[in-house]
């Protein structure tokens, strides 16, 4: 392993989140249903949660937006917001840009998180799915140190909820 | 881990200088100086992002002759990563979801292939 590498798994281990899955469906079957209003609703979200259909916008291009409704079905008042604004777009291969939620148990506010999807065909009709998810925005000055402040004041009562 | 002290591990993790200085340790150990060489600050400056980060229990420090040399602590880092794990579960669940859900576009369209071929000339 190059020493960029061993730097590059050092830092991420703190700030971000990187899944690999393999789907049994081709990457434009794949894409599509992360894309497509009439299908994300259908299967994103915890089981427990559903996602109103006429909740559900979609717009998969740079500048566009992807807004959805998560609502507990025990609880409605229980609702998550997720606004997705899209900054990179390669259909069937790349879904990338930053989402806007808001309504996360025991936080206040709005949460900002990068998102980065890699849809990769693999052999006998696979798709291979990257993703990248940053938990906190990178600091970027004087402003940023309050903001992280507010982040660990919220992330300390998630704590405290789950003990 | 109480919340506290993952409050001081994320305080030190929110300065760039000491996820420089982190990311170097993760390498391999290295003196004051060493770790100054990259920036354009003074050692007394990086001496106190030490600090910050030994207070964190990030690092710990040991001096061997005169020099003292600086050592990444990853448990730490991992307290801090395990909060994240929630959205990794928000993910894996989602994703079995998913796995259901695109079997039953395909058996829908595997469903609607013979008719459309039917009306093919």
């Amino acid at each position: 392993m190059r020493e960029d590498d061993k730097k590059g798994d050092a830092m991420s281990t703190t700030t971000e989140l990187t899944i690999s899955r393999i789907f049994d469906a081709p990457p434009e079957l794949v894409y599509r249903a992360f894309a497509d209003a009439d299908q994300i609703g259908q299967w994103f979200g915890p089981v427990g949660y559903t996602v109103p259909f006429e909740s559900v916008t979609s717009d998969a291009e740079v500048g566009g937006h992807q807004r959805l409704v998560m609502v507990n079905d025990d609880d409605p008042t229980d609702r998550s917001t997720i606004d997705m604004t899209f900054t990179e777009v390669v259909e069937n291969e790349l879904l990338a840009g930053h989402q806007d939620v808001q309504g996360i148990p025991g936080t206040t506010g709005t949460e900002r998180f990068h998102l980065r999807l890699e849809f990769h065909a693999e052999p006998g009709g696979k798709t291979r799915l990257e993703l990248r998810q940053g938990g906190f925005r990178e600091p970027l000055g004087d402003g940023a140190a309050e903001g992280w402040e507010s982040s660990f004041t919220r992330l300390d009562s998630l704590l405290r909820r789950s003990l | 881990m109480a919340a506290d002290q993952l409050s001081v591990i994320f305080a030190a993790l929110a300065d760039p200088t000491r996820r420089a200085i982190l990311a170097r340790l993760a390498v391999g150990d290295a003196t004051v100086t060493e770790l100054a060489e990259p920036f354009s600050i003074s050692l007394p400056a990086i001496s106190r992002h030490l600090k910050v980060l030994e207070k964190a229990g990030l690092i710990s420090r040991s001096r061997s002759g005169q020099w003292r040399s600086s050592t990444l602590q990853a448990a730490p880092l991992g307290e801090a990563t395990a909060w994240m794990e929630q959205y990794r579960r928000f993910w894996d669940v989602s994703f079995d979801r998913l796995d259901a859900h695109l079997r039953r576009v395909q058996q829908h369209r595997a469903g609607q292939a013979p008719s459309g071929d039917g009306t093919a000339p």
